[in-house]
């Protein structure tokens, strides 16, 4: 007889004869989670007595005892609860709360879970929960501040998603964007998904976990989890939100009397200036002081931006039967008029126990979404456009700058951009599951994502004419001569982009434990995949402009001056490739981990198609070990790891192509014969980046687990990275790319977590991170390779330079020395040659920051929750694109306007009005260090334990950047895009906005 | 329950092994795809001929054949001037007209360019080509041949301007040390190499009646050696100019047009005199060489073109007024072409050059203009000349060509009899300047028109300033010119 069953007998036993002896009371109650869902089988006992019972089926509970007793509720994985019995006989809901405990926790990694504890990479998990709190539609955002080592360069135009980099930048020429994985799903973004659908996001961080996505995993992985549904009765969330949103700080425009000033003086200086003899007239006209408009054109552009958000979801099932199934609308309208974004998901995820040793479960998601996109480049016209023009003129017209600048009229900008974009995501994946022993596994999981996403544009050119200038009427718009062709009146032109991709992932799984002390965990499989990606585009002229166009290619015939025109654009990608992965723990104290992951993918030459990954890691639980037992530490461990990882999102000319673009007519009659080269606009091996990967990692905890928190150093090197390559023209081929290039990213990310609770009522706990990274190109390996140029502001001026040494994303400008006696910059001569030229440029930082901080801090206090975040990057520069191409009779900024250099008040910093195009120069370049207020979020839960219908019902408010801290002038200093185009350059950027939210979370 | 349990776990236990099986057997053939177009990868015999053609089509670039390349072999000479308005400088023909052009000058940079760009297409041709085992074996040669005379036409070309050059035969392994890629090849070796490339045309090439008639254009054997004269003439060879054109003369396949200023008409292309000339079709759509009709047009109200490489006054009159090459070679202002077309006095130079002139596309940008590369008349010129030097015939070739133009006989030519037909017969066919050098009195000819020619320098063009920069120094500048 074990001892279990014994004691039952005997606590059986003795409650039967208490309860003959003593006339006792029956005290009641029910037994539940955090969620609100009954708790089966709690144990529920006199404390320092044998008496005790269990929960029923529904949670609930009687129990015989007696006023000032003190009882005791157990259960597994929860906090044991205490309390002393009154004279209240209905206990009503007892909440036992889930115990946070490390050993238990189950990450979930590429093709599987493991136990936290046995875990010898660096990954970082985000809950569902987290994202739950407050308002975010598009989960990537959410990640901002929430794992170290992880960069979300955030924005907040509506649909769009955030940049995301891990551990540093590590290709120029690349994909930079981390893969993402939902629910086996491999895919390039989660804008589709709900926020509130997510059970998890795994982040992984070091090549011991990403090296089974073998030439995916260079830039890290996001692995999204979708909730499941849970046995029990159907319960149901809803979820929904209200807010407002609106530019968080606003640079200072010069009025219209100020620019007046400022443009007569820039006039005046220029017909002075002895060094430009052949002054441009149009620029020689001096501007009236009486002016009869003073717009501000970022008011008459901008509105208050408003969201709303629904999620309603539904959870329950039999012991072999669960679902889950949720709908949720977003809509957003933007803070620029008539800029909106909208979006509606469906999910559906089963999962189904078919036999003992079959399971079975499918997540199944929908996407809609319409987006109405407008230009952001009207946020630098407003900028720019004077505010002596008129958004109408008396006449009703738009108000025209053409005869002084080339400056878009905003508003006419914004309204006449017809443009839609339609959105539908279907991704599903449906997998097997077969017992074939009780510790070996055989799963098959087949999975499709498609895209279907169609873009129409309607161009009205007579209207954008006539926008243009006053004289303009719709008899001058065609020309003049005859023999000139018509310009169409209008263009529709529409796209449909289709992408259609099918996984099928077989892998076996062994996992087992022998004499409690070897586990081994072991996966080996074969996955394949092919992505088919197809477009056509088509537009028609002259097609007439009427409200139900409706974008219909179909209006107008040919008979009476439409034209069409069409063409398309197909490829296909196939990949193939075996995985593998060993786990080794001993006594669950020594742990041994290795992977490998064989690629071959089609988009290679032949020779260049197969690749090896892998990788090797171990841990050591110090803190299990004898001599560690009067240590500090409730838990010490440490791990390390290698591995080599692959990008293969290299440039889409991948393939060496014969062109055959090189026709000669030979022959009397000069037939026109093909003519084909190999012209090679890169190399023919081109293939993966290969990353290599050191990781140090240490995980701890101390003060009863109060506090604990992880260490990682890592050194990651792209060995291999693709440059630019400028070959002399003996060689007879254009430049081209090449593997000749050493990208580092070295850094250290720590982690510190503090939990505790002040009384029963007063719980609060407080995460933070700190990442640290050092990106450099380190090494050139061919004498050929060229100093990339990039960051362009559109005016002939560029900002940016690939090269050795330096981090990528670096600025390279001119240094201004000082303002001369004449208001003029001048720039120092770098090179001390006596002259001022391309070769004075030097390096000034890099756009990307070095260090990374975030705090999270949460607090419950009886029924009121309290979140805030808090975020902040430091140590990077970015460039006020939209300042530095302020040109010829454009508007400046107030303080531009007020610290300019004059002949009575001479400057040392602000240089005199002019209206020629500035060197691009470090007085452009500002630090871009910011720490802002993420979200602050309060909530109170309402009692709902007398409700027949709720659950749960939570009511908050936040607010998103409430408050930011910046040393930047513009409007923003996340300026996410490509590294050699605008990131970090802030030209037709989207601004930073504050927004304030009200929602409630309902459960029934 | 069981029962249905078991044979369902056997039943999916058989699917998920048959798929495992399926998804392991098949992985090379999953991963072919039909591809949009043709790779590195699929590169086969039949992209031979194609391979050649893109070399061919090289020849039509403005680099090798029009604006740049006038710079240097006609703007440069005493025959041509820049023309066109004094304010268009055509970025940098005012500086060859004077000789005042550098390292730094656009159509140095250009010329250079586009000529190695010709010799890597050449290159892939040849190398690509001798691997293709199913590859007819005469047509496999006949291509490579056609290559390599065109590689040969390349390195000539540039050999005669920049003196010495890289001598580049693979795809270059860009990993390999600098020096071994672009080191300058000496004159000697350079004309070394091109003879070589030339002797094996002429095993393999066919005579120009053996083609089809679809094909003309094509390298010839009669091309090839006629181009192996011409490069033996510029190194003074004698026996070889002889031996070659005697070749050529006695082959039957060639013979002068009797109207001189019928060649450069429509009618004239690839007809009994052409040897090699470059191939344009002017109609849509059109494949031509790049604008060379268009900046030589006429230019001003009436015109057609830019007026770049005008006629200069010292060509004009050193023609004897009874020659009918002079019109046939010069649009004078005033003058009604022979296609009717009057020339207004509006435009705004006095003489354009004829020989560029398209009677049918005038201002396409794309003309149906062949450009004559070799023609039997130059065979009959080389001949008199090396005749001259080594005591043979000279009469004889010589008055051939100048009966054709309305000339009489002469009896017993002069060495500068020679040489002044030749520059009347080949007038803007882009030999004068290194013709001047060629037989040693550029100094004489240039330096009496106020030309600054300096001895020991422009003999030779300068090489490029940037590949110079991006040789890191490998590639040493021609003297003179540092």
């Amino acid at each position: 007889m074990s001892s279990k069953t014994s004691s039952l007998i005997h606590i059986t036993l003795f409650v039967f004869l208490f309860t003959i002896l003593n006339a006792q009371n029956f005290y009641s109650g029910t037994v539940v989670d955090e969620n609100s869902s009954p708790i089966i089988g709690a144990a529920i006992f006199i404390k320092n007595s044998a008496v005790g019972t269990q929960t029923d089926f529904n949670g609930e509970f009687i129990l015989e005892a007696n006023i000032d007793d003190v009882v005791v509720m157990t259960y597994i994985g929860f906090e044991d609860k205490e309390f002393k019995l009154n004279v209240k006989k209905d206990l009503g809901k007892i909440v036992l709360i889930e115990k946070i405990d490390f050993l238990d926790e189950v990450v979930v990694v590429g093709y599987g879970n493991q136990m936290k504890e046995i875990l010898t990479s660096s990954v970082s998990s985000v809950s569902g929960e987290d994202l739950t709190i407050e308002p975010i539609i598009n989960a990537n955002q959410a990640l901002q501040g929430k794992a170290a080592g992880v960069q979300i360069i955030a924005s907040d135009a509506p649909g769009s998603s955030s940049q995301v980099i891990i551990r540093g930048l590590g290709t120029i020429q690349g994909g930079r964007e981390p893969l993402y994985v939902v629910d086996g799903v491999l895919t390039n973004n989660i804008n589709n998904i709900n926020t509130s659908d997510i059970e998890t996001i795994s982040i992984l961080k070091d090549a011991a976990s990403l090296a089974i996505y073998g030439n995916r995993g260079a830039n890290g992985v996001v692995i999204v989890t979708t909730k499941r549904g849970q046995e029990g009765k159907f319960s149901f969330n809803i979820n929904s939100s209200l807010g407002f949103r609106n530019i968080s700080k606003k640079t200072p425009m010069a009025d219209a009397s100020s620019f007046v000033t400022f443009s007569n003086e820039a006039i005046y200086w220029n017909l002075n200036s002895d060094s430009n003899p052949y002054n441009d007239n149009s620029l020689s006209y001096f501007f009236p002081t009486n002016q009869l408009y003073n717009t501000n054109w970022l008011e008459e552009v901008s509105q208050l931006g408003l969201i709303t958000n629904y999620n309603i979801s539904a959870s329950g099932g039999q012991s072999d039967i669960k679902s889950f199934t949720s709908f949720s609308l977003n809509k957003e309208e933007g803070i620029l008029i008539g800029n909106s974004f909208e979006r509606a998901t469906f999910r559906n995820n089963i999962n189904f126990k078919v036999s003992n040793k079959i399971d079975y479960s499918h997540n199944i998601s929908v996407q809609l979404a319409n987006s109405t996109p407008k230009s952001y480049g009207v946020f630098t016209s407003a900028y720019k456009q004077s505010p002596i023009v008129p958004v109408r003129d008396k006449n009703g017209r738009y108000g025209s700058s053409i005869a002084f600048n080339n400056v878009a009229n905003p508003v006419a900008q914004l309204n006449l951009q017809n443009e839609k974009q339609r959105y539908l995501k279907l991704q599903g994946s449906f997998k097997l599951d077969y017992k074939i022993i009780k510790s070996l596994v055989m799963t098959s999981r087949f999975s499709i994502e498609t895209n279907y996403n169609r873009f129409y544009n309607f161009e009205n050119r007579l209207a954008k004419y006539l926008s243009l200038e006053p004289g303009n009427t719709i008899n001058n718009f065609q020309p003049t001569d005859p023999d000139a062709p018509e310009i169409p009146e209008t263009v529709l032109n529409v796209s449909h982009n289709n992408d259609y991709r099918w996984f099928l992932d077989n892998y076996l799984n062994y996992n087992k434990n022998f004499n409690e002390k070897h586990n081994i965990d072991a996966t080996i499989g074969i996955v394949a995949e092919a992505n088919k990606y197809e477009s056509l585009f088509g537009s028609r002229t002259n097609v007439p402009e009427e409200s139900n166009l409706n974008f219909n290619l179909d209006l107008g015939s040919n008979n009476d001056g439409t034209e069409e025109s069409g063409g398309g654009f197909s490829e296909e990608r196939k990949l193939y490739s075996y995985i593998s992965r060993l786990n080794y723990a001993y006594l669950n104290k020594y742990m041994l981990n290795a992977s490998y992951r064989r690629d071959s993918a089609n988009f290679f030459n032949k020779k260049f198609r197969h690749g090896n990954f892998f990788a090797l890691s171990a841990g050591w639980f110090i803190s299990e070990e004898y001599f560690m037992e009067n240590s500090p530490f409730d838990k010490l461990k440490f791990r390390i790891s290698y591995g080599e990882l692959g990008n293969s999102q290299i440039p889409s000319l991948n393939v060496v192509r014969f062109n055959q673009g090189f026709p000669y007519p030979f022959g009397s009659n000069q037939d026109i014969q093909q003519g084909g080269t190999i012209t090679a606009t890169i190399q023919e091996d081109l293939t993966w980046e290969t990353t290599s990967e050191y990781n140090f990692g240490i995980e701890f905890a101390l003060l009863n687990s109060k506090l604990n928190g992880e260490i990682d150093l890592y050194k990651k090197i792209n060995e291999n990275a693709i440059l630019p390559m400028e070959l002399p023209d003996t060689f007879g081929f254009d430049p081209f790319l090449s593997h000749v290039g050493e990208i580092s990213n070295v850094g250290a990310e720590l982690s510190i977590n503090w939990t505790d609770n002040f009384t029963d009522n007063l719980t609060y706990s407080i995460e933070s991170n700190l990442a640290y990274n050092q990106n450099e190109l380190s090494k050139v390996t061919n004498q050929f390779f060229a100093n990339q140029i990039g960051g362009s502001i559109n005016n002939g001026q560029y900002t940016k330079k690939v090269s050795l040494g330096q981090p990528l994303g670096s600025f390279f400008l001119y240094d201004v020395a000082g303002i001369d006696d004449k208001g003029q910059f001048v720039y120092k001569d770098v090179n001390n040659d006596g002259e001022v030229n391309e070769d004075d440029r030097r390096f000034f930082g890099s756009f990307i920051p070095s260090i990374t901080a975030a705090s999270n801090i949460k607090v419950e206090f009886k029924r009121f929750d309290f979140n805030l975040n808090i975020y902040g990057s430091f140590d990077n520069k970015v460039y006020n694109g939209k300042k530095a191409q302020r040109f010829g009779n454009e508007n400046m900024e107030k303080y531009v306007f007020n610290n300019r250099w004059t002949t009575e008040r001479p400057s040392s910093s602000t240089p005199r009005a002019s209206n020629s195009i500035p060197l691009s120069s470090n007085y452009f370049l500002e630090s871009g260090d910011f720490f802002r207020i993420n979200n602050i979020t309060l909530g109170y839960t309402f009692n709902s334990s007398n409700s027949k219908i709720f659950k749960k019902i939570r009511a908050y408010a936040t607010a998103k950047n409430s408050l930011i801290l910046k040393r930047f002038s513009g409007y923003t200093p996340e300026l996410p895009g490509n590294p050699l185009g605008l990131a970090g350059v802030e030209l037709d950027a989207y601004p930073t906005l504050s927004s304030y939210f009200l929602g409630v979370n309902l459960s029934f | 329950m069981n029962r249905i349990d078991k044979n369902l776990n056997k039943y999916v236990c058989c699917l998920l092994i048959s798929l495992y099986a399926i998804h392991f057997s098949c992985s090379d053939k999953f991963l072919e795809t039909n591809a949009n177009e043709i790779t590195i990868d699929a590169i086969s015999a039949e992209q031979a001929v194609e391979l050649v053609n893109s070399t061919y089509n090289i020849l039509l670039s403005w680099q090798v054949s029009s604006f740049s390349w006038n710079a240097i072999s006609s703007i440069a000479s005493d025959d041509a001037d820049k023309g066109s308005d004094p304010g268009d400088t055509g970025a940098d023909k005012h500086l060859f007209d004077i000789l005042a052009h550098d390292a730094t000058s656009i159509s140095i940079a250009e010329v250079w360019e586009g000529h190695y760009n010709g010799i890597q297409r050449a290159n892939q041709a040849i190398n690509r080509i001798k691997l293709f085992d199913d590859l007819d074996l005469e047509l496999r040669h006949r291509l490579i041949g056609e290559a390599k005379f065109l590689r040969a036409l390349f390195y000539f070309r540039l050999v005669q301007t920049y003196g010495g050059v890289p001598i580049i035969t693979e795809t270059p392994d860009v990993n390999s040390p600098i020096e071994t890629l672009l080191r300058r090849a000496s004159k000697n070796e350079v004309f070394e190499f091109i003879e070589n490339d030339l002797i094996e045309s002429i095993n393999v090439l066919p005579e120009k009646s053996t083609y089809a008639d679809n094909q003309l254009g094509r390298a010839t054997i009669g091309a090839a050696k006629t181009l192996l004269a011409k490069v033996s003439l510029y190194q003074n060879k004698w026996e070889t100019v002889l031996e070659l054109t005697n070749d050529v003369i006695k082959s039957g396949e060639y013979n002068l047009t009797p109207n001189y200023e019928d060649i450069w008409k429509e009618v004239g292309e690839n007809n009994e005199e052409s040897i090699f000339e470059i191939q344009a079709k002017g109609e849509l759509p059109s494949v031509g060489v790049d604008q060379y009709s268009l900046t030589q047009g006429a230019r001003g109200v009436g015109g057609w073109g830019w007026g770049f490489n005008v006629p200069s006054e010292n060509l004009l009159n050193s023609y004897d007024p009874n020659d009918l090459r002079r019109d046939a070679t010069i649009i004078f202002r005033g003058e009604t072409l022979y296609d009717g077309r009057f020339v207004p006095e509006t435009v705004v130079n006095p003489m354009y050059n004829q020989k560029a002139y398209s009677s049918a596309f005038t201002d396409y940008q794309q003309t149906g203009k062949n450009i004559r590369i070799l023609r039997y008349a130059e065979v009959l010129l080389m001949n008199a000349e090396a005749a001259s030097q080594l005591g043979g015939d000279v009469a004889g070739p010589l008055n051939q060509v100048r009966n054709r133009a309305g000339l009489e006989s002469v009896n017993n030519p002069s060495q500068i009899d020679v040489w002044n037909e030749r520059r009347w017969e080949l007038a803007f066919e882009h030999d004068r300047y290194f013709d001047l050098v060629r037989q040693g009195r550029a100094a004489t000819v240039l330096q009496s028109l106020g030309i600054p020619f300096k001895v020991g320098k422009h003999e030779l063009f300068p090489i490029p300033q940037v590949q110079i920069n991006l040789s890191d120094g490998i590639l040493k500048q021609n003297p003179g010119w540092e």
